[in-house]
């Protein structure tokens, strides 16, 4: 097979294939509900112990309370990824707060809150500041 | 001896089959509501994987390709291309692929090439397609030496090793449930293949069948999929992001990170990249006997049950000692 049709084949197939995923709305990210919250994380973390659930109004990140300090659960596609908060950078963003983690495998979330949430959620991220 | 010997590459050849089989797959789940799900950034991008991972071979394939001409240069033997050497082939070729993946999973150094493979929380047939781009530094190609050295010429093992891949796409679906009891028993399949990708504790470490799953069950690493424990797709640790550069590179940048820390024994250093995934020197990480061992603390009642026969029973049992 000559590369430009090998070209042609691949390009045009990634294209095709993810425009009609997008059009019959499967680029709808996960809802979160405390329950569903929960579920995850222990799915994520099944050795730690819940103590209470956050979930942002827009439904898209939940923080949770753990035996083992906090943790944040964000909505990635249709799925979840959850990160202990250990070590990452809280950067206030015109739509709430983006955090960096210092992690190659989940560089950074941006977090939807309202101005009624932001102190809430700045206190449980960072309760010592 | 022949030297000038040349085969079609069969993957490249199956891309149109590939589309065709995603936009198939895509429209049942649409049209039933089961048997699988799709979203956009994932399947986006494990074709992305896919399609480096043919330009990776096609600039990295002349490595293997130059290490097995010389490996043929070497034998004395030379089965020819008959009908019967084919099969022989494409059989000793599927055992070469049980053991580099089994290696893949159970060697930190292969596991960095072969964990984006399992890096989507997604099972579809764009999962089959997120293959590695780094495989050629793991020296898999060791593994295929010894058909080389007894006479499949090295074009012949590299079409077997195709279509061995081409197998293999469309056992990554959940649109299909079992298949005749005869098919299960020898044929590696949908079924047999979910559990392989599940992070399950029980599902962990099994099923590295390519073709036929008789191998798994030769050497003891076959697990059945159970109706009571559905499979969650993904890896114990999932990434967070969708960039194919993160995907394809993250676990070669950890163990970088890992071996270049200060303060460990050149022992120490060598287990995280050659032990397998999940050591530390500190026992602060699990690998996956030990993730086992952890499930059966909180639910004995698995104890003994398929996924947690042998090595984590010990595990469980005694200390969960990982640390050199």
């Amino acid at each position: 097979m000559s590369l430009e049709i090998l070209l042609i084949l691949v390009v045009g197939g990634i294209a095709g294939i993810a425009l009609l995923l997008h059009l019959t709305g499967q680029s709808a990210r996960r809802l979160l509900t405390p329950e569903a919250a929960r579920a995850d994380w222990l799915r994520h973390f099944p050795d730690d112990a819940v103590i209470d659930v956050t979930v942002a109004r827009d439904g898209h990140a939940a923080l949770l309370r753990t035996e083992t300090g906090p943790g944040l659960l964000w909505s990635f596609g249709a799925d979840t990824v959850g990160r202990h908060l250990l070590d990452f950078d809280l950067i206030d963003h015109p739509k709430g707060f983006r955090i960096i983690f210092h992690d190659f495998t989940a560089p950074q979330v941006t977090l939807h809150l309202t101005e009624e949430e932001r102190p809430h959620w700045k206190r449980l991220i960072s309760p010592h500041d | 001896m022949t030297d000038a010997l040349s085969f079609p590459d069969p993957t490249q050849l199956a891309i149109p089959f590939f589309v065709a089989a995603i936009l198939i797959e895509f429209t049942w789940i649409a049209l039933k509501h089961r048997g699988g799900r799709y979203e956009t950034r994932d399947a986006v991008t494990s074709l992305i994987m896919g399609a480096g991972s043919v330009a990776s071979g096609l600039v990295l394939g002349f490595i293997a390709y130059g290490f097995f001409m010389f490996l043929w240069s070497l034998t004395p033997l030379d089965l020819g291309t008959s009908l019967p050497v084919i099969v022989l082939c494409f059989v000793l070729d599927d055992l070469r692929y049980y053991w580099v993946h089994r290696f893949g999973h159970r060697i930190r150094w292969v596991w960095a090439s072969h964990v984006n493979h399992h890096s989507s929380q997604h099972y579809n047939l764009t999962t089959a397609l997120r293959q590695t781009w780094t495989g050629t530094f793991t020296f898999k190609m060791v593994v295929s030496a010894p058909l080389i050295l007894l006479g499949f010429h090295p074009a012949l093992v590299l079409f077997c090793g195709g279509l061995n891949l081409i197998y293999q796409f469309w056992i990554h679906t959940e649109a299909i449930d079992r298949l005749p009891r005869w098919f299960e028993a020898v044929m590696n399949t949908p079924s047999h293949h979910r559990v392989h990708h599940g992070r399950n504790a029980r599902y962990l470490d099994c099923n590295y069948a390519g073709v036929f799953i008789i191998w798994d069950k030769m050497f003891g690493t076959f697990v059945p999929e159970q109706a009571s424990e559905k499979v969650d797709y993904g890896l114990v640790h999932n990434i967070g992001t969708f960039n194919p550069l993160r995907v394809a590179f993250h676990e070669w940048l950890s163990i970088w990170r890992d071996v270049t820390q200060p303060g460990l024994s050149l022992r120490q250093r060598l287990a995280y990249a050659f032990a397998p995934p999940g050591y530390s020197h500190d026992g602060s990480r699990d690998t996956s006997d030990r993730i086992k061992a952890k499930h059966l603390v909180r639910h004995p009642e698995d104890r003994g049950t398929p996924g947690f026969k042998g090595a984590a029973d010990a595990g469980a049992g005694g200390s969960v000692q990982q640390t050199l």
